[in-house]
């Protein structure tokens, strides 16, 4: 993103003219974030304060104080941040060493870069019926398949199994955004110079070290971003588990975004699952605040 | 050797990449035996269009089809005229207290909240005004949300314009509307296009408010209808499969169009909310 430059000339004299052509121009955007961002918003702390009772509508803090007593509210937190945590290491891992293998111009490198890239643009819950389709127990092409090597796939039932459907969710997110990862690292590998490289080749350095020393400190800033993109997609997720699991077996994989939603259109507490929207949001916030701050003190550096 | 050594790696890595795409592109095709065949037939099969023909013919997937169509051009449409004019108002006008950087920071934030969040009020919203079920809901909360995205990418397009372009066009006699769109918007169409691309992309593909905004078969987009029958108690596998499939057709095409810009895109978020 190009950083904000001063696009005008030397501010001049303004006349009343001046000032109302941008606002003609920037008002409408304005007008529809305030509606439908902003408001909402609002409308969504009114209802997070008050609480249905027997007596009538009680305003307070009662949604927020149940959330600390809520097992199923920590669970699913929990849950999130197993969810997370392991899908980011997967994902980063795996994507920068795909960026790496393909940073060099080797034979096939556009079929290989497009076709790894097709997981990712898929609607979400396309990508959910292709993996029920791969992990059904029964029919699914990965139980077959396994099956035709010889293997016992009798206790393999995947997303039907309280023990591996944690597992086979995050599998479905590293199979979908890996790709992501990768596009961003191999981008950041490409805008690095040769200098550094040939320096350190001229001192001699084994690859390992050029790589712990050079290359990754220049690809800093990719990973952060990266990690930041991916962080709040994974805390934020609901579509492909929604497909996948719903939530269960049980509550095995009921993240919160999907405790949320169960909340308000399931139960229809709409001010309960307001208030754990918030927390949520305050995660996404503080998590993204500290992220920028190591962005920040790169830049600085 | 370290040649050989990195297709040794990178070939098993497009096959985990689309094989599971494939194999579903293979049930839609299949008859229901050959779909519960042990074991799989990943290849030898007799293809059969019947699926197709039960989704968008016999079942209402034709209709969402057309749902998700009309939204996503709408909404993209809305999005692209409000979000290039804000672009345009904040890259070439210098507004007092710092209001351009304050702005443009306002309105990518705005982008950021989980998608849940807003869903929840904006469901209730929706019940006051009662539009649930339409269309038109859909096309609303798109435009909204597809908007940071333009003001930020349309932005870039415009600072990176040199400004002697339209100034001499100015000093013509033009007025700033006709200098803006007869000498800015041809020089940012390719942009323009990506952008509206995107936000095709991101519509089309968009489940959460879609699954909370509408649940009738007059209203509701390709990925709700698919969801809803994934669901149900009996699935259809085969015509899950056909509509699925066809779900991606837009997506490919409009993605091979977009390789230049993608990572500019995918960094602010398109794609997926």
């Amino acid at each position: 993103m190009p950083k904000s430059r001063r696009f005008f000339n030397a501010p001049r004299r303004r006349s009343k003219h001046e000032l109302l052509l941008p606002a003609l121009f920037i008002a409408p955007a304005l007008l529809v974030l305030l509606a439908l961002s902003i408001y909402p918003l609002i409308y969504s702390i009114t209802i997070s304060l008050q609480q249905e009772t027997a007596s009538g509508v009680k305003w307070g803090l009662g949604n927020f104080a149940r959330l600390v007593s809520d097992n199923f509210f920590l669970t699913a937190m929990a849950h999130t941040f197993v969810y997370a945590a392991a899908a980011l290491t997967c994902e980063f891992l795996l994507g920068l060493g795909l960026a790496l293998l393909l940073n060099k111009q080797i034979r096939g490198r556009g079929l290989f870069r497009a076709s790894l890239l097709v997981p990712m643009m898929l609607p979400t819950v396309v990508v959910g019926v292709v993996w029920r389709l791969m992990l059904n127990p029964n029919f699914g092409a990965l139980n077959g398949t396994l099956k035709q090597f010889g293997i016992n796939t009798e206790s393999l039932t995947w997303t039907a199994s309280p023990r591996l459907a944690m597992l086979s969710v995050i599998a479905v997110d590293v199979w979908q955004w890996t790709p992501f990862v990768f596009l961003v690292l191999l981008a950041g590998l490409q805008a690095i110079p040769q200098e550094p490289y040939e320096a350190a080749l001229i001192d001699g350095s084994s690859r390992w070290q050029t790589f712990w020393h050079v290359t990754l400190p220049l690809l800093k800033p990719s990973i952060l971003i990266v990690l930041l993109l991916r962080t709040m997609d994974l805390l934020r997720v609901f579509d492909q588990i929604f497909i996948l699991t719903e939530g269960g077996p049980g509550f095995a994989t009921e993240t919160i975004s999907l405790y949320i939603y169960r909340t308000a259109f399931r139960f229809f507490d709409f001010g309960y699952a307001a208030a754990m929207s918030f927390v949520l949001l305050a995660l996404t916030n503080v998590i993204s605040a500290i992220y920028i701050r190591f962005l920040q003190a790169k830049e600085a550096a | 050797m370290i040649k050989n050594l990195r297709y040794v790696l990178l070939l098993p890595a497009l096959v985990f990449a689309l094989a599971p795409v494939y194999w579903m592109l293979t049930i839609s095709l299949k008859t229901e035996v050959d779909q519960f065949a042990s074991p799989p037939p990943w290849f030898v099969f007799t293809p059969t269009l019947q699926h197709y023909y039960d989704a968008f013919v016999t079942r209402a997937f034709g209709q969402y089809l057309i749902t998700s169509a009309v939204v996503a051009v709408t909404s993209t449409a809305c999005a692209l005229v409000i979000g290039t004019a804000a672009a345009y108002g904040l890259a070439r006008f210098q507004l007092p207290w710092r209001l351009n950087r304050r702005l443009s920071l306002w309105i990518l934030s705005t982008r950021m909240f989980p998608a849940i969040v807003t869903a929840v009020p904006l469901f209730l919203m929706m019940r006051d005004v009662r539009l649930l079920n339409t269309r038109a809901s859909l096309i609303i909360v798109y435009t909204a949300f597809n908007l940071p995205f333009v003001v930020w990418m349309m932005h870039g397009f415009f600072a990176d314009l040199p400004r002697d372009l339209e100034e001499a066009a100015l000093v013509d006699g033009d007025s700033r509307l006709g200098a803006l769109v007869r000498v800015v918007l041809p020089l940012v169409a390719p942009g323009l296009a990506a952008t509206a691309v995107f936000c095709l992309i991101v519509s089309w593909n968009e489940f959460l408010f879609a699954l909370v905004l509408t649940q009738t078969d007059a209203a509701m987009t390709l990925p709700v209808g698919i969801a809803g029958r994934v669901t149900q108690y009996e699935i259809k596998w085969g015509v899950m499969s056909a509509a699925a499939s066809v779900a991606i057709v837009p997506i490919l095409v409009f993605a091979l169009a977009l390789q230049k810009y993608l990572v500019r895109g995918l960094s602010l978020g398109a794609v997926k909310g």
